[in-house]
């Protein structure tokens, strides 16, 4: 069961790239900043290291246990590379949560500051700037590629553990293929496997053929050895497009969740042939950008003129890909043209893509201070991937919410489901036990359905005599008396260490 | 204390007295079904243990020995006569069984020995004997003083039955499964488990050995009656303030009320707060005085020494106002998930490659040791909540897994998935589905209504046919089991 529904899951929120299409949109800042110095196969291999750079990182990571505690303090390396005037291109999670950064060249030991200008954790891509540009002023620029070839060559230059100077492997391209980015654990894009490894440290850096860049690396598989895993440059140039206007927008979702249509009985059912296209609509997302053009049984059979077959992949440009790969390369507000079946006949309609927050929740989430709120004692936070597996939660009633807050169209009563995580022991509390890890159905009768309003609830000019606090499940609901609770409060902060009774925002 | 108890902690060989007591050896061979595959059984398993003759031709051991058993053979001490025996009353929530041996010879045999009284309840800290037989033959016995009295749960989950915790140091022996307890040569309890290490052994007590044969005596056996009420402790001052509780008072949160008990007819409600049972204050912590024992758990008062049909008296707080109701005791509703399936074989139908089984606390086990929270979200959340399942259902039919056929193709990941309905027909149970797999549309195509993301599947009827051909042919004994 579990497979069956985190597998249509995967399908419905997956964004993917174009595998041959996005060359062309070759973005105009690259471009420009390219003709500098101009960057050909002739160019020396050293000119090519200065332009790849050690990146070294302060991190602080907050903690979803102790969410108002500062977090841990840590640190890492990884690399990063010049793709125009003050544009370094390197992995998110390089420089996810980073406090500091500092950007040090091929042999030189001057470390340059430098900050976060755009950040894609869903693409696992971001953009860095040094505060002072001029010592790289000379330096090439790299230029971004094509898709390499199955079984051609290519050079990883990174800064990887073992040493502190530069570093190159060779590898050959060994498979492309639609699958995860461990950054979020919930975003798929195309991704490019080659047989040179790539360890800590060596994320961020370019991979070369030809002396341009045609992927950056960024992660590897621990199962396996010689494995090593590239952005390619389709998802490249489709991160560089979407910053173009300042602000990254993120992936967008048609937010549908397919079934494949193999089974001879279904096919006799909905009237297809042996070689009739189309997958079926199992779900689609309240609010999302098909709401309301298609529905549930519906046959979807062509996406922008795409033939979809029954298992749901199209051709593009000679090649068998995921019909996600249609979406991939489209932006927010973008159009997509569906045509499917309903009771027997061919509609046709055009969907307005748009990214699709709610699928937040399964996303791992950086660079954001954990939401709580504190009341006698008792800590409130909104359920999310990382307090999820923070707190390892457990309770049925809370995985069934999480498993199917999208696919329930839960969201759509509950923008937030507040755990109670924790129970800070003060006499006001002193009888409250085995109800952490248990979500929050209602205060004193009003359903809970939003981080702010739960405290609120808890916070009102005048204290009731008690809260009556219910848990989904459980008939026995908490008590708190309201009496004296002000009092009790300011002794938890102060006996706990906490700065802040409540953190609302990021 | 601890040095007064080694005292007693003497093991001391039979006199020829003891030779003469009625104990017979016992061993019973047990298989279960396999739940991940119904319609295979696992490999056997032997117990061994003692019983004691209580009845004419009836032997006392637990429920326990007796469950699930292929084959059970009763020996005289000396093991000089075998005796093949049948189990007439079987109790398994208070883990206690009879038997009789079935050869006439054999029952002529056992009817020459005097048979055991059951003593009357002990007081706390009064010494008893714990029977063993060695190989040879020879009896062991060991003395042991009562320590305490508790309501414990010794076999089915969440049944729990007054226990006497004996302290004595014990050997370990061959026949020691089962073992029989006594007092002035009167049986006492049956020993159901034996902590060696902190040497002490649970014992069922005298009360529910003489409900339980009043029971079995009485012609078709019942079983031990319930209320039928969940409760929560009320320790917590805020909740007991906002229950309006006094500090006087105990009391116990009555939290949830299963559906057709005899709480629910006498009108108990969830939310009421339990203060008394039969004129005994229940404290909040669910204890109340008992003459014999001191502090006892509150559902003695209702599994002790009631029978099926008994009146009891509920003293209540509602709203902060006082009431009673009385309530007739009646057997604990089964509810559509069976909460064990001793005795019974589970319910199952293949179609096509489609496996469908009733869910069961069994079959949940089938998820390994932490099943409470790794098993699919689905199936404990009905198994939490069947209230919200119950409706049109006498059982709770799932897909449970899916064998790659061509009938099945494209359907291969579809398991532990909750099924509504099947060609139109509401699913009650696997008889139900049975009948409603008879009757596909025009087409010869089934269709199969899920609880799931994708709400409808598809199933050639002739291709099931086939592969279920198939199946038989490579040793499927059967494609489906209606009777339990």
């Amino acid at each position: 069961m579990k497979f069956f529904i985190s597998s249509l899951i995967c399908i419905g929120l997956s964004t993917a790239s174009s595998l041959t299409h996005a060359q062309e949109v070759l973005p105009q800042q690259t471009k420009k900043t390219t003709t500098q110095v101009k960057l050909t196969s002739e160019v020396k291999l050293s000119d090519i290291y200065k332009s790849v750079v050690r990146i070294e990182v302060a991190t602080q990571n907050p903690n979803y246990n102790i969410p108002w505690n500062s977090g841990k303090f840590g640190g890492g390396t990884g690399t990063g590379f010049i793709i125009g005037k003050n544009t370094f291109l390197t992995n998110a999670h390089v420089v996810s949560n980073a406090r500091r950064v500092l950007i040090t060249m091929h042999g030189s030991a001057r470390k340059h500051p430098a900050r976060v200008l755009h950040i894609a954790h869903d693409c696992d891509l971001a953009i860095l700037q040094v505060d002072d540009f001029t010592p790289f002023e000379t330096l090439p620029h790299l230029d971004i590629g094509i898709v390499p070839q199955l079984e051609s060559q290519v050079r990883v230059i990174g800064y990887p553990v073992g040493g502190d100077r530069i570093s190159v492997t060779r590898g050959v391209v060994s498979r492309i293929d639609f699958r995860s980015y461990a950054h979020t654990r919930s975003d798929k894009h195309l991704v490019v496997q080659i047989d040179a490894a790539i360890n800590p440290g060596n994320s961020g850096g370019p991979v070369l053929q030809n002396g341009k860049v045609v992927g950056v690396a960024f992660q590897g598989l621990t199962s396996a050895d010689n494995t090593g895993y590239m952005i390619p440059t389709p998802v490249i140039k489709r991160f560089l497009t979407d910053i173009k206007d300042g602000t990254y927008d993120q992936y967008v979702t048609l937010g549908i969740t397919r079934f494949p249509l193999f089974n001879p009985a279904m096919r006799k059912i909905y009237n297809l042939k042996q070689d009739d296209p189309g997958v079926l609509i199992a779900r689609f997302y309240k609010d999302g950008p098909v709401d309301g053009i298609l529905e549930e049984g519906d046959i979807l059979t062509a996406i922008d003129g795409h033939s979809i077959d029954s298992a749901g992949s199209v051709e593009i440009q000679g090649e068998r890909v995921d019909m996600s790969e249609i979406v991939e390369r489209k932006f927010a507000g973008d159009k997509v043209q569906l045509t499917f079946i309903r009771d027997g006949k061919e509609q046709s309609a055009e969907a307005i893509l748009k990214p699709f927050p709610a699928a937040e929740i399964y996303s791992v989430q950086y660079g954001k201070r954990p939401k709580y709120t504190i009341q006698g004692g008792l800590v409130f936070q909104p359920l999310s991937r990382n307090l999820y597996v923070a707190l390892k939660l457990n309770n049925p009633r809370v995985r069934r919410l999480f498993t199917k807050y999208l696919t329930e169209n839960i969201f759509k009563e509950r923008k937030d489901i507040i755990i109670l995580t924790n129970v800070l022991d003060n006499p006001i509390n002193s009888y409250i036990s085995g109800y952490t890890g248990n979500s929050i159905e209602s205060i004193n009768g009003i359903q809970i359905t939003e981080m702010q309003q739960l405290h609120d609830l808890l916070n009102p000019e005048t204290m009731p005599e008690f809260f009556v606090i219910k848990c989904d499940g459980l008939n026995r609901p908490l008590i708190l008396p309201g009496k004296d609770i002000q009092k009790h409060n300011q002794q938890i902060l102060k006996t706990y260490g906490i700065d802040k009774a409540s953190q609302l925002g990021n | 204390m601890k040095f007064i108890i080694f005292i007693f902690l003497i093991t001391i060989f039979s006199t020829h007295a003891e030779e003469r007591l009625p104990l017979l050896k016992i061993s019973s061979t047990s298989q279960e079904y396999n739940n991940a595959q119904p319609w295979e059984k696992t490999p056997t398993i032997t117990h061994r243990g003692i019983g004691a003759l209580i009845g004419k031709n009836q032997i006392i051991t637990t429920a326990e020995m007796a469950a699930n058993a292929t084959f059970i053979e009763i020996e005289t001490l000396d093991s000089k006569t075998a005796m093949p025996a049948k189990t007439i009353a079987i109790d398994y929530e208070s883990n206690l069984a009879l038997m009789s041996v079935i050869d006439p010879a054999h029952q002529k045999l056992i009817n020459q020995m005097e048979p055991l009284k059951i003593a009357p309840s002990p007081k706390l800290e009064e010494t008893v004997e714990v029977y063993q037989v060695e190989d040879s033959g020879r009896i062991l016995l060991t003395k042991g003083i009562i320590r305490g009295a508790d309501i414990v749960s010794s076999f089915v989950d969440r049944h729990f039955f007054l226990t006497y915790e004996i302290k004595a140091s014990m050997q370990s022996a061959a026949n020691s499964f089962t073992l029989p307890v006594l007092k002035n040569g009167k049986l006492i309890g049956l020993l159901t488990s034996y902590s060696s290490e902190e040497q002490l052994l649970d014992v069922t007590a005298p009360e529910i050995i003489n409900t339980f044969l009043q029971d079995a005596n009485n012609g078709k056996y019942t079983g031990f009656p319930s209320l039928g009420i969940g409760i929560s402790r009320i320790s917590d001052p805020h909740f007991r303030a906002w229950l309006k509780l006094d500090d006087s008072q105990g009391g116990l949160f009555i939290n949830r009320i299963t559906r057709n008990s005899a709480a629910q007819k006498a009108g108990i409600k969830q939310g009421d707060v339990l203060l008394a049972v039969d004129g005994h204050d229940i404290d909040r912590k669910g204890f109340y005085q008992s003459q014999s024992y001191g502090p006892l758990y509150w559902a003695h008062l209702v599994r002790g020494s009631k029978k099926i049909g008994d009146k009891i008296t509920l003293s209540l707080l509602r709203d902060g106002q006082s009431l009673t109701k009385e309530a007739t005791l009646t057997r604990q509703p089964e509810g559509i998930i069976p909460s064990h399936m001793y005795g019974k074989a589970p319910r199952y139908l293949i179609k096509g490659g489609f496996v469908f089984q009733e869910l069961t606390n069994s079959y949940l086990k089938i998820f390994g040791e932490d099943w409470q929270t790794r098993a699919p979200i689905d199936l404990l959340d009905a198994l939490n909540h069947p209230e919200d399942y119950e409706q049109g259902r006498k059982r709770l039919v799932i897909l449970s897994r899916t064998i790659p056929t061509e009938a099945t193709l494209g359907y291969e990941r579809i398991a532990s998935v909750i099924v509504n309905k099947v060609n139109g027909k509401d699913i009650a149970d696997i008889p139900s589905l049975v009948e409603a797999f008879k009757s596909p549309d025009e087409n010869g195509i089934h269709t199969i209504e899920l609880d799931n993301l994708l709400k409808k599947l598809y199933l050639d009827a002739a291709t099931a046919a086939k592969v279920e051909e198939n199946f038989l042919q490579r040793g499927l004994p059967s494609l489906s089991r209606i009777k339990e």
